[in-house]
């Protein structure tokens, strides 16, 4: 864990970086939304090293960029972890989070991230950005959390979580039934995925299924 | 069938019936009005109003409606059913549910309740239920909801007189769901807004939150600009808070609850795992075993309408009944009491009402579409049709549109114009408008498909795989043209497929009478207009005048006898009719096999018969009718040129 000066920069990072997601990069904002009294005193500091100030807005160095991202990274698969394993509800989630994203080392984060079946979105939905594993695959530890598209048919699952892509394609599986904590059966993949929810088999394309994220039951 | 054009509502105490698709309304309808209305094994066959008075009390007027999953609307089928409770007095709502899939049915009935409307819940198909071992407590279910619950079995007519006693003491829901605070304070405010309705506020102002953009024109109906943005402004608030848009957020919400109520009411007792219906039906959209079935299936269709039909039973009506016994006689009959010549013309000459018109509707046609419609409806009451859907959902893909809309397609072979209807169905304007065209291009009906078929038996397989590969061509050329043509997008591939379940004689039967009713009253006094036309033309000389001016085209482009241009003619009334004319000119030995060939191809492509051409113009409006058409007309006419062209070219020997 590093000094106390450097978990503040971490935190402010943080903030940065999810208020840019929200599409607001206002320095005066930030200074408002951050816990820290010493916010604007803090990202002073950071200036020329992490971000730079343009204008009104703050914005990131290719630096501050890299490590902002590994912490919200770090942050959002605690989160992820700690929702699915421990089944803490999403509102606690994030104050314990805030704890693991400082522990996490960068080995063990990517196998939290394996061991989740590299997860696209934490579980308020909000993005995880990618990291090697992602894109390398590791199969050594098997993935506890998969897409549909992963399953063999005749496996079970329950739901997880959906990534959000289309607003009518969401409220469409809503009405089926189709949200997580709904159990699904695979039946079978092509020519197209068919799954079972309660009674009913549904037929989906490839593209939907992809988009559905299930934890293994049984085998 | 076929009552389309009636969205006035009788007058009476309305009692509606809504429910997810495919879990027995119409069948329940059907017992409790006397009246028949289509009821086949999968979701979408209901997709407008139909209205009928109870047997049991003359006052009371039922209605049945499209199956919808949330009264939040995705299709236009869907809307159907939420306007009716939105707009209509109603007295009572039977909510149909699916026993086994009760957690989809109590997902809708959370929204009766909000909505305040008194209702009953009929638990329907309680024998599959049972069957796969679940098992309700209904007296729980009554509690928690406050409302009655009835059993029922349609296919057997059970517990449907329990259903009766039930309609009249039913009421509002006392149930109500608490969702989470900001959303409830949402609500308050909006229902601050809202004016009085026939539903309640809080029900209306949770559509507005969940984003149901079809409200948009009751809301500038019943509100001011202002309160209109308020309410968005509202909305926007909440969903600031969510990552998911908030119609989601609140059906998780819902299921979240009806777990808990579930969990009381339902046991379920394991059961043997496979049984033979859930065989066939994974067979069959198996992606090896799949094409086989599909080919079998195919081969019986062939069998049984395109030779027993076809061939067989035509060759008996035409040949026997109407060639030795109906048409001579006729005459005889006509030229005896009749001594008018011109009138004798009129109903046994060469363009007569019985000698024409009744002969091709009657014995042409008829034995045909009787034939096609027993084995649709087999196949329809199976539920393979769905399933079909998944074998070619990626071909429909490369014409832009996905596996869900081959029901509309294959209800085109029975007729294109209901089919034009079910196109609402499909979710997206493109969708619908690519299927319609397709429809009136080159999907024939049944009248006309049996003609062909039989036709096309008198020269060669060989002379029937180029005619359908004709057609397949046509369709997905002209099917992946429209879809870049055709502004929009596509939609999702989420089809619900219904257990393949044993057909029952009964509803084959009354279903087979139903359509060959519609088709005696739609069809065949268009055959009768359609050969007064003709009569007249020739009487006065304008059908040579005509020939001779289509000969061109007709004689010289197509390759066919002048004689061809009437049948033509009628086409435009009919194509089915059009094409019996063909089959008339066969018969007399008029046609060699390329004319043959080259005639239905055109035939088939012709312009849509006109009681399609005017449900184009209801669904779709007139300038894409007029659009369509202007394309079909000379289309057909240029593909058939092409054949006749290619098929000479090469001596294509037939
Ligand atoms: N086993 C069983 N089958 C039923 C029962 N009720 C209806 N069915 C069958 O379920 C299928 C659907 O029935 P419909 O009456 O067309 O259903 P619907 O709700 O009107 O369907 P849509 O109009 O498509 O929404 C048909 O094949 C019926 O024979 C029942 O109680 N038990
Ligand atoms: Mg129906
Ligand atoms: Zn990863």
């Amino acid at each position: 864990m590093g000094s106390i000066e450097e978990q503040r920069i971490d935190e402010l990072l943080e903030l940065i970086w999810t208020m840019e997601e929200e599409g607001n990069r206002v320095m005066e904002d930030i200074v408002d939304r951050s816990d820290d009294d010493m916010a604007r005193s803090v990202l002073e500091k950071m200036e020329n090293d992490t971000i730079y100030i343009a204008g009104e807005e703050v914005k990131f160095t290719k630096k501050g960029k890299k490590i902002a991202e590994s912490i919200i990274r770090r942050h959002r698969l605690a989160e992820r972890l700690l929702s699915e394993v421990f089944e803490l509800e999403s509102k606690n989630v994030h104050q314990e989070a805030c704890k693991f994203e400082h522990i996490l080392s960068p080995e063990v984060t990517d196998s939290v991230c394996t061991f989740l079946g590299h997860p696209p979105v934490c579980p308020h939905g909000k993005p995880i950005p990618r990291g090697v594993c992602c894109t390398r695959f590791k199969k050594e530890v098997k993935p506890l959390v998969v897409s549909i598209k992963d399953l063999e048919p005749g496996d079970e699952g329950r739901i997880v979580f959906i990534t959000p892509k289309e607003h009518a394609r969401l409220d469409r599986l809503g009405s089926l039934g189709i949200i997580p904590g709904s159990t699904i059966r695979l039946h079978q993949k092509s020519p197209t995925y068919v799954i079972k929810i309660g009674e009913t088999d549904l037929a989906l394309d490839r593209e939907i299924a992809k988009e559905i994220y299930v934890k293994k039951i049984g085998g | 069938m076929h009552q389309h054009h009636k969205e006035v509502m009788k007058i009476g105490k309305k009692v509606v019936l809504v429910g997810n698709p495919n879990v027995g309304k119409s069948a329940i309808f059907g017992l409790l009005t006397g009246r028949y209305v289509m009821v086949s094994n999968y979701p979408g066959t209901t997709v407008e109003l139909m209205q009928g008075y109870a047997t049991f009390d003359k006052e009371t007027l039922l209605i049945d409606t499209p199956g919808v999953n949330s009264l939040l609307p995705m299709s236009e089928d869907e809307k159907v059913t939420r306007d009716i409770l939105l707009n209509e007095e109603i007295e009572t709502v039977i909510q149909v549910v699916d026993a086994k899939n009760l957690r989809r049915g109590l997902l809708i009935t959370i929204q009766l309740a909000e909505m305040g409307l008194p209702f009953i819940l009929n638990l329907n198909m309680e024998d599959e239920a049972r069957s796969r071992g679940i098992s309700i407590d209904s007296k729980k279910l009554s509690e928690e909801f406050g409302v009655d619950t009835v059993a029922t079995v349609a296919t057997q007519k059970k517990g449907i007189n329990n259903l009766v006693q039930k309609i009249r003491d039913s009421r509002a829901s006392s149930y109500r769901m608490e969702y989470s605070r900001d959303i409830e304070e949402g609500i308050k405010k909006i229902e601050g807004i809202l004016p009085d309705t026939n539903i309640s506020k809080r029900s209306i102002a949770l559509m507005l939150i969940a984003g149901d953009k079809s409200l948009s024109e009751w809301l500038y109906k019943h509100l001011s600009k202002k309160d209109i943005s308020r309410i968005e402004k509202i909305r926007l608030d909440i969903q600031r808070g969510y990552d998911e848009p908030l119609g989601y957020i609140i059906n998780t919400q819902r299921l979240e609850c009806l777990d808990g109520i579930l969990e009381k009411a339902v046991t379920r007792s394991e059961t043997d795992t496979f049984t033979i219906s859930e065989k066939i039906g994974s067979l069959s959209m198996h992606p090896v075993f799949g094409v086989p079935i599909l080919i079998f299936v195919l081969f019986l269709m062939y069998k049984f309408v395109g030779e027993f039909g076809a061939q067989t039973m035509v060759d008996y009506f035409e040949g026997v009944i109407f060639g030795e016994y109906v048409n001579p006689w006729s005459i005889k009959v006509v030229e005896a009491l009749i001594p008018v010549g011109i009138i004798q013309e009129l109903l046994v000459g060469q363009y007569g009402i019985i000698t024409m018109a009744l002969t091709y509707a009657l014995a042409i046609i008829l034995p045909v579409l009787a034939t096609f419609f027993i084995a649709f409806g087999i196949l329809e009451d199976s539920g393979y049709l769905p399933r079909l859907a998944i074998m070619v959902n990626r071909a429909f893909n490369v014409i832009g549109l996905n596996g869900k809309a081959v029901l509309p397609m294959v209800l085109g072979l029975g007729c294109d114009t209901m089919a034009t209807m079910t196109t609402r169905i499909l979710e997206t304007r493109k969708e619908r408008i690519i299927v319609t065209l397709l429809l009136a291009l080159a999907v024939p009906c049944s009248a006309q498909l049996g003609v062909i078929l039989g036709m096309l038996s008198g020269v060669s397989l060989k002379a029937g795989i180029i005619w359908a590969g004709v057609m397949i061509m046509v369709l997905l050329v002209i099917g992946y043209l429209a879809s870049l043509i055709v502004p929009g997008k596509g939609s999702d591939f989420i089809l619900e497929l219904p257990p393949i379940r044993m057909p029952h004689l009964e509803n084959i039967v009354v279903k087979t009478l139903a359509r060959i009713e519609w088709y005696l009253k739609e069809a065949v006094p268009l055959f009768i207009l359609g050969t007064l036309i003709l009569f007249t033309f020739d009487k006065i000389g304008l059908l040579s005048v005509i020939e001779e001016a289509a000969s061109p085209v007709v004689v010289g482009f197509l390759g066919l006898p002048r004689e061809a241009t009437a049948a033509f003619l009628i086409g435009f009334l009919r194509r089915d009719y059009g094409a019996a004319g063909l089959f008339a000119l066969q018969m007399d030995g008029m046609l060699d096999p390329i004319q043959i060939l080259v005639s239905l191809v055109t035939m088939t492509l012709f312009v849509p018969c006109i009681a399609n051409f005017f449900m184009i113009i209801k669904e779709r409006g007139v300038k894409i009718a007029i659009l369509m058409v202007s394309f079909i007309f000379p289309f057909a006419f240029i593909i058939g040129g092409i054949l006749n062209f290619l098929l000479r070219y090469f001596e294509v020997v037939l």
